[in-house]
């Protein structure tokens, strides 16, 4: 009896953590800059889509706006074609204190705002925003877009450096 | 001149106009746009894969392009429409080099000048101080292309892909403080 009860003691989590390594992990990190806090929040991919399984359907849509609508197919064809261009800088804006910057490199579109101490950088992989864009209709799907994360294991999605030294940063693992 | 005028300008020439360096294959061409004004100290880069403009094209919503093709319709109070553009075109083109339109004008204290010169058509604009200028040089290839839709409709995609084979300056705007350039290279 000690013996199975050891054996489950060991394989619940190996087969739990085991899961989420397989489906991935978004880490928020948090660092506070004035009073030194440090917040850790490990999301699993998984639990994240089991979430939103249980949100109520017409809550589950976001609703394109119809302008959007109209553009999305074009997105989708850009993105596409920008997928398959050379790595290269898209977009530089310098004006004093103020610089944006948006580069292809690989399946990431890499985006960097410095603004007056304020840092940002984001990093899109291009198949990530294809699986999130609708084919057609008017509707984006949050629990969908969750589950397209997995197209950016290893990336920091997102990280923000604000003036007064806090950091926040979004990466998925 | 207002540079976002001026930009708007450029990307609308760029639809338009090209250079004639050389015919080169389009598969990693990029087209650049660099937007600078010196008394902002603002500088603009913006470079795309024609590959990525083209699709942009292809796919956009058919209101704005049907298959290809931009209705333009009547133009302007005088009723100056496509299909009279194209027979004017047609006219011109079949002149040979000349000088079509020379405007000189004391009030704004400006020149303009629209030539064909060899393959190019040429839009020059100064002012006499120097400080002021825009170059245009359209390709008769391309005012073809776009001039290839039937009746009120400008062949958007047939234009970009004669413009697609061009390589260098498509469009240089100065003015007292900015400047505007739109260009086709192989380089990102």
């Amino acid at each position: 009896m000690l013996k199975m009860i050891l054996i489950g003691a060991v394989a619940v989590p190996t087969i739990a953590a085991g899961s989420v390594a397989a489906t991935g992990v978004v880490v928020v990190d948090v660092r506070e800059a004035r009073n030194g806090q440090h917040i850790v929040v490990p999301v699993p991919l998984a639990l994240a889509q089991v979430a939103a399984a249980f949100v109520p359907e017409e809550k589950m849509h976001m609703r394109l706006p119809r302008e959007a609508q109209q553009y999305m197919p074009v997105a989708k064809q850009v993105l596409a074609a920008l997928a398959e261009a050379e790595d290269g800088e898209l977009v530089r804006v310098e004006e004093p204190n103020e610089k944006v910057s948006i580069r292809k490199e690989g399946d990431l579109l890499k985006i960097q705002v410095d603004d007056n101490g304020e840092h940002v950088k984001v990093q899109v992989p291009i198949s990530l925003a294809l699986s999130v864009l609708p084919e057609s209709g008017s509707q984006l799907s949050p629990s969908q877009a969750v589950w397209a994360l997995q197209h950016a294991r290893l990336t920091e999605i997102v990280n923000v450096q604000g003036r007064d030294g806090e950091q926040v940063t979004l990466t998925v693992y | 001149m207002n540079v976002k005028t001026l930009g708007l300008a450029g990307v609308a020439a760029l639809m338009l106009a090209a250079p004639v360096r050389s015919a080169a294959p389009a598969g990693k061409a990029w087209v650049h746009v660099r937007v600078e004004e010196a008394n902002r100290q603002s500088k603009v880069s913006v470079n795309l894969p024609v590959t990525v403009v083209e699709a942009a094209l292809q796919a956009a919503p058919e209101d704005i392009l049907s298959h290809g093709h931009i209705h333009l319709g009547k133009m302007g109070k005088r009723d100056l429409s496509v299909s009279d553009l194209r027979k004017a075109w047609n006219e011109m083109k079949a002149t040979g080099d000349a000088e079509f339109v020379t405007v000189e004008n004391a009030d704004e204290d400006e020149t303009v000048r629209v030539a064909r010169a060899g393959n190019v058509m040429l839009v020059h604009v100064d002012k006499p101080s120097g400080k002021e200028s825009v170059r245009v040089e359209i390709p008769i290839e391309v005012v073809d292309a776009l001039f290839s839709g039937q009746g009120e409709e400008l062949n958007l995609r047939a234009g970009f892909a004669e413009l697609q084979k061009r390589r260098g300056d498509i469009v240089r705007v100065k003015d007292n403080d900015s400047t505007v350039r739109i260009w086709i290279d192989e380089g990102n």
